[in-house]
C-alpha cells in the first residue's frame, strides 16, 4: 500500500490545530470540542458521517438480488436480462476505475468530486425506479448505468477522506469500520426490501410494476441520505482546511497506461485469481434467493438471510483476517486456502443437498480471507510508482470479467439450469486455483518474495533500507576519504584490497624504486600517485 | 429398442366407430409385449398391459366393447401371458376461485368439468403419437388436448420439461388452452384415477436430485408407485416433474409449480371409463389432484393455457444423470490444477537437486 504518512494530512499537527482554532474562535477563547478539526470528538463525528457516505451506494446494488423473484416476473423477463442489470453496473466502471483518482485530484477535487458522484449514484437510482414503475425495461438499464459511474469512484472518494483525516494505526480501524458499513448496507437491503415490497404491494392493490418501482423509490431515500453525508462532509472539510490552513487532501494516485508493458508475469497471474474468483462470488449471491428457494425448499426470508450470510461474515470477518495475515505473511499460501475452501463450498451446493448455511458461511470466510491476503500482494510484486495502475488495471478487468459473466450467467441458468450454473463457477474457480497454483511455484522458483512470512519480509525491508542508508552515507564522505587516500602508498592500497579478498597479505618487503601511476578511483577523476616498487619475501 | 405397430380401431371396419376412438399400440421386444391402449370412449383412458411373450395380441368386442357396460369386451390374448396392467384415467378437471391467491384449493369450486361428457374429437395420428382435443358442452371456445406419445428407445423429450423415457413407457402431455376461465382469479386441478391390476400405484414418492440440467430450477421427480412391499422390477410406474408450463413453446419463465394431493382409493373408475370397464372386473383405483399453480404466481386468465406431462411405463422409472458436459468440466477443472502441482512438484524437487551438486557460492 502507498506510504500515507509522506502524503500532507490535513491533521499534521494537533498542537497547530489548538492554535488555529484558538484564533478562528475568538482571542482568549477556544472552539468546544466537537467543532474543533484537531479534536478526537469531532474526528468521530466526521468518521460518522464517512460511514454513512457508502451506505447508500451498497444498500441499492443488490436490489435486484433481493428482488429477483418480483422484478422478473412484474416486468416479465428471463434471467439474462435480468442479470443485466447487474452488467450494466460493471460497464462504465471497466473504464473509470483508470479516471477516478485523476477526477477527484485534478478536476473537481475531493469535496466537489464526493458530492457529483454521490448525486450520481442518487439521479441512477431514482432513473432505475422509474423504469421500474412505468414498466420499460431500457430506462431500468440506463438507471443502473448512471448508478455505476458513481458507485465505484464514491468509494475512492471515502478512502481519500478516511486518508486525510486519520493516520497510522486509526487508518486501519477507520477502514474496517468503513468496510463493515458497507456490509451492513448490503445485508440491511438483502433482508428488508422483500417485506418493503410486500407492505407497499398491499398498499397499491396488486404486486405489479407499481409496486417495485415504488419500493425502489424507498430504496432511493437512503441514497439521498448518503448524498446529505456527503454534503454534509464537503462543508465540514472546507471549514477545516480554513481552520487548520492545509490544502484539499488528493487520493495521490497516478495512472501511467503506459506501465502496463512493465507488468510482471506474477502480476499478470494475480489478475487472474482477482477475476477467476469474483465472477464466481457476486454474480452467484445475484442468483441466489430463487436457488435456495427451489432447490433446498427455504422460504422466501429464509433464502434471502442466508443469501446475505457472506456479507454478514465478511464485515467481522476482514478485520480479524487482515490483522492474521498481516502477522503471519505467506500471502499466497492463504489465497490458496481461500480459493480452496471457495471450491469446496460450490460443489457442496451443487452435488449435495447439505444445509447451504454451511457452505455459505464457508463461502463468506474464504471471501475476506483472499481480500485479505491477495490486494496487498500487488504491493510486493510492483515498484510504488506503478501502484495506481496496477490497481486500476486490476479493478478494471475484475469490472470487466464480472459485466460479462453476469450476462453469461443468466443466459446458462435460463438453458442449461442451477446445476450447470454452479458447475460453470466451479470451472472459474479453479482457474483461479491454476493460477494461485503457477503463482505459487513461479515465485518459488524465482525466490520466494511474495510468499515470505512477515518476518522474514521485515528483515527484508530493514536490510534493503541499511543498505540504502549506507550507500547514502558512502556518497557523502567519498571526497574526505580521497584525500586520507592520497598519502597511502599504492602498495598499501593494493594490500587493502586483497586483504578484503581475503588473499595473503606480506609482512616483510623490501622497496627501491619510485614510479608514476595513474588509479581510476570514480568513472571521472583519476588518483595519481608515486609509489616505491616493492616484493616480498 | 422395440418394434412399434400402430392401429387404430383394430377389428372395427370403416367408416369410424360412431363415438370414442380407440388406439392400439405394439411394442414388441424379444420375449415380451407392451400394449399401450388409449381410448376416448367416456373419459380419456390409458391403459397399458405387459405380456410375457412376443406374440400377444388384443381382441375387442366392439358391439359390447361401445355399449360401455360389459368386462371382458376387451382382451389380450393369451391371458395367462399378461404380467401386470396398470392404467390411467383422466377423469375431471375442477376449477375454483382463487380470491386470496392462497392456491389452496379446498373451497369456492365451481362445478366440475367431467371428461367422460366432453365431446372428443378424432384421434389425430402423426407417427408414434396421436392427439385427442375435446370441449365440454359449456366451453365457447378452447379446448381441452391429450397427446400420447410412444417410444421404442430411450431418449428426451424435446420440449420442456424434457423428461427422460425409456422404451418401456409412454408419455402424456395434457393440457387446456383457450378456455374462458369462470373468475379472473381462477385456477385449475385435473383429477386422475390410476387403476392398477395385481398391484394398484397407492403412494407417490417425491424423488430429490441434485441435476436440474434438462428442466432448470426443478429439483424433484414425482412417481406414483406400488406398495412399499412389491419389488420395483415388474410394476408400473407413473411419473412426472411438480411444473406446468402456461405457454404453448414454453421456455423456463413460463414454469409454475404444480402440487398434488395425496392418493385415496376411489371406486367410479370403470364407470367414467369405457376402457376400463371393458378390460377390468373389479378395478382398484386410486385417485389423486394435480393442482397448478401457487400463492403468487399468475393465474390461468394471465395466459389462458397451462400445459403438464405424465410418464406411464413398466419397470424402473427412468431416472435423470449428469450429462456429458458437466462430467468433462468438472473434469477438466479439477484435474488440470491437480497436474499442475504434481508437474511444478517435480520441478521443485529437480531444481533442489541440481541446485545441491553445484558449487557453493563465494559469499
Amino acid at each position: 500500500m502507498a506510504d500515507y504518512e509522506e502524503r500532507q494530512s490535513l491533521l499534521g499537527d494537533e498542537d497547530k490545530g489548538r492554535q488555529a482554532a484558538e484564533a478562528a474562535g475568538g482571542p482568549g477563547r477556544p472552539l468546544p470540542a466537537i467543532c474543533d478539526p484537531g479534536h478526537l470528538l469531532h474526528r468521530i463525528v466526521v468518521l460518522v458521517f464517512m460511514c454513512f457516505l457508502g451506505f447508500g451506494s451498497y444498500f441499492c446494488y443488490d436490489n435486484p438480488a433481493a428482488l429477483q423473484t418480483q422484478v422478473i416476473q412484474d416486468l416479465d423477463l428471463n434471467t439474462a436480462k435480468f442479470m443485466q442489470l447487474y452488467a450494466w453496473y460493471s460497464w462504465p466502471n471497466v473504464v473509470l476505475c483508470f479516471f477516478g483518482g485523476f477526477l477527484l485530484d485534478r478536476v473537481f477535487g475531493i469535496r466537489l468530486g464526493t458530492i457529483i458522484f454521490s448525486l450520481f449514484v442518487c439521479v441512477g437510482q431514482v432513473i432505475f425506479a422509474t423504469g421500474a414503475l412505468v414498466n420499460r425495461f431500457w430506462l431500468m438499464e440506463v438507471g443502473r448505468f448512471v448508478f455505476g459511474i458513481g458507485g465505484e469512484s464514491l468509494a475512492v472518494a471515502q478512502n481519500t477522506y478516511a486518508v486525510n483525516w486519520f493516520k497510522g494505526k486509526e487508518l486501519n480501524l477507520v477502514f474496517g469500520l468503513q468496510l463493515s458499513m458497507a456490509r451492513i448496507g448490503s445485508t440491511v437491503n438483502m433482508n428488508i426490501m422483500g417485506w418493503v415490497y410486500s407492505k407497499v404491494a398491499a398498499l397499491v392493490g396488486t404486486p405489479g410494476h407499481t409496486a417495485l418501482g415504488a419500493s425502489l423509490m424507498i430504496a432511493g431515500v437512503t441514497c439521498l441520505f448518503s448524498l446529505t453525508c456527503a454534503l454534509v462532509l464537503g462543508f465540514l472539510d472546507k471549514r477545516a482546511e480554513k481552520i487548520l490552513n492545509k490544502e484539499q487532501g488528493k487520493t495521490g494516485e497516478v495512472i501511467k497506461l503506459t506501465d502496463v508493458k512493465d507488468f510482471p508475469f506474477t502480476l499478470w497471474l494475480i489478475f487472474f485469481i482477482c477475476v477467476g474468483y469474483y465472477v464466481a462470488i457476486f454474480p452467484f449471491i445475484g442468483l441466489g434467493q430463487v436457488f435456495f428457494i427451489e432447490k433446498f425448499n427455504f422460504s422466501p426470508a429464509e433464502a434471502r438471510a442466508v443469501n446475505s450470510i457472506v456479507y454478514i461474515i465478511s464485515a467481522p470477518a476482514s478485520p480479524v483476517l487482515g490483522f492474521m495475515v498481516d502477522r503471519t505473511g505467506k500471502n499466497v499460501i492463504w489465497v490458496m486456502v481461500a480459493v480452496i475452501t471457495t471450491l469446496a463450498a460450490h460443489m457442496m451446493l451443487a452435488f449435495t443437498f447439505w444445509n447451504p448455511w454451511i457452505a455459505m458461511s464457508l463461502l463468506g470466510v474464504s471471501y475476506s480471507l483472499l481480500a485479505c491476503a491477495l490486494w496487498p500482494m500487488v504491493a510486493f510484486v510492483v515498484p510504488e510508482h506503478q501502484l495506481g495502475t496496477a490497481y486500476g488495471f486490476m479493478q478494471s478487468i475484475q469490472n470487466l470479467g464480472l459485466a460479462l459473466i453476469a450476462m453469461a450467467a443468466g443466459a446458462i441458468l435460463d438453458t442449461r439450469g442451477y446445476l450447470f450454473l454452479e458447475v460453470f463457477f466451479c470451472v472459474c474457480i479453479c482457474v483461479a486455483l491454476i493460477a494461485v497454483v503457477m503463482l505459487y511455484f513461479v515465485d518459488y522458483l524465482k525466490g520466494g518474495d511474495l510468499n515470505m512470512s512477515a518476518a522474514d519480509r521485515a528483515k527484508l525491508l530493514k536490510e534493503s533500507t541499511s543498505d540504502a542508508e549506507i550507500k547514502r552515507r558512502s556518497s557523502r564522505v567519498s571526497e574526505g576519504e580521497l584525500a586520507r587516500l592520497a598519502h597511502m602508498s599504492a602498495f598499501g592500497l593494493r594490500n587493502r584490497y586483497l586483504s578484503r579478498l581475503g588473499a595473503q597479505v606480506c609482512t616483510h618487503h623490501l622497496c627501491f624504486d619510485s614510479i608514476q601511476t595513474e588509479i581510476p578511483l570514480f568513472p571521472n577523476s583519476v588518483f595519481k600517485t608515486s609509489h616505491w616498487q616493492c616484493i616480498c619475501f | 429398442m422395440a418394434a412399434l405397430s400402430v392401429e387404430l380401431n383394430p377389428g372395427w371396419p370403416s367408416p369410424l366407430p360412431p363415438v370414442g376412438d380407440l388406439l392400439h399400440v405394439r411394442a414388441v421386444g424379444d420375449n415380451d409385449t407392451l400394449h399401450f391402449l388409449f381410448c376416448s370412449l367416456g373419459a380419456p383412458t390409458l391403459l397399458l398391459v405387459h405380456t410375457n411373450s412376443s406374440s400377444s395380441t388384443l381382441e375387442v368386442d366392439w358391439t359390447q366393447f361401445l355399449t360401455r357396460k360389459v368386462s371382458g369386451s376387451l382382451r389380450v390374448e393369451p391371458e395367462s401371458s399378461i404380467l401386470q396392467s396398470n392404467a390411467i384415467v383422466f377423469s375431471r378437471l375442477l376449477e375454483y376461485d382463487d380470491v386470496n391467491n392462497t392456491a389452496n384449493p379446498t373451497s369456492d369450486f365451481f362445478p366440475p368439468y367431467d371428461l367422460r361428457d366432453f365431446t372428443w374429437a378424432r384421434l389425430n395420428l402423426s407417427g408414434a403419437s396421436a392427439l385427442l382435443c375435446g370441449a365440454a358442452a359449456t366451453f365457447a371456445n378452447g379446448s381441452l388436448c391429450l397427446k400420447l406419445t410412444v417410444f421404442d428407445s430411450e431418449g428426451r423429450d424435446q420440449i420442456l420439461p424434457r423428461l427422460l423415457h425409456s422404451a418401456n413407457s409412454s408419455q402424456v402431455e395434457v393440457w387446456l388452452d383457450g378456455v374462458l376461465p369462470q373468475a379472473t382469479r381462477s385456477r385449475f386441478l385435473l383429477e386422475l384415477q390410476a387403476v392398477g391390476g395385481a398391484y394398484p400405484l397407492s403412494r407417490v414418492e417425491v424423488q430429490r436430485s441434485i441435476d436440474d440440467e434438462f428442466t432448470p430450477s426443478i429439483f424433484k421427480v414425482l412417481q406414483w408407485l406400488p406398495p412399499l412391499n412389491r419389488t420395483y422390477g415388474g410394476s408400473g410406474f407413473l411419473q412426472w416433474k411438480p411444473v406446468s408450463y402456461r405457454q404453448f413453446s414454453p421456455v423456463v419463465e413460463d414454469g409454475t409449480p404444480a402440487q398434488h394431493s395425496p392418493p385415496r382409493p376411489q371406486s367410479c373408475a370403470e364407470e367414467s371409463s369405457g376402457l376400463i370397464r371393458a378390460f377390468y372386473a373389479e378395478p382398484e383405483t386410486f385417485g389423486l389432484n394435480v393442482s397448478f399453480g401457487l400463492a403468487g404466481e399468475p393465474f390461468y386468465n394471465s395466459t389462458r393455457f397451462f400445459s403438464w406431462t405424465v410418464l406411464l411405463g413398466v419397470g424402473l422409472p427412468p431416472m435423470d444423470s449428469f450429462s456429458p458436459a458437466v462430467l468433462i468440466m468438472m473434469a477438466v477443472g479439477l484435474g488440470t490444477p491437480m497436474i499442475l502441482l504434481l508437474l511444478g512438484g517435480v520441478c521443485v524437487c529437480i531444481r533442489k537437486r541440481a541446485s545441491a551438486s553445484s558449487y557453493e557460492p563465494i559469499n
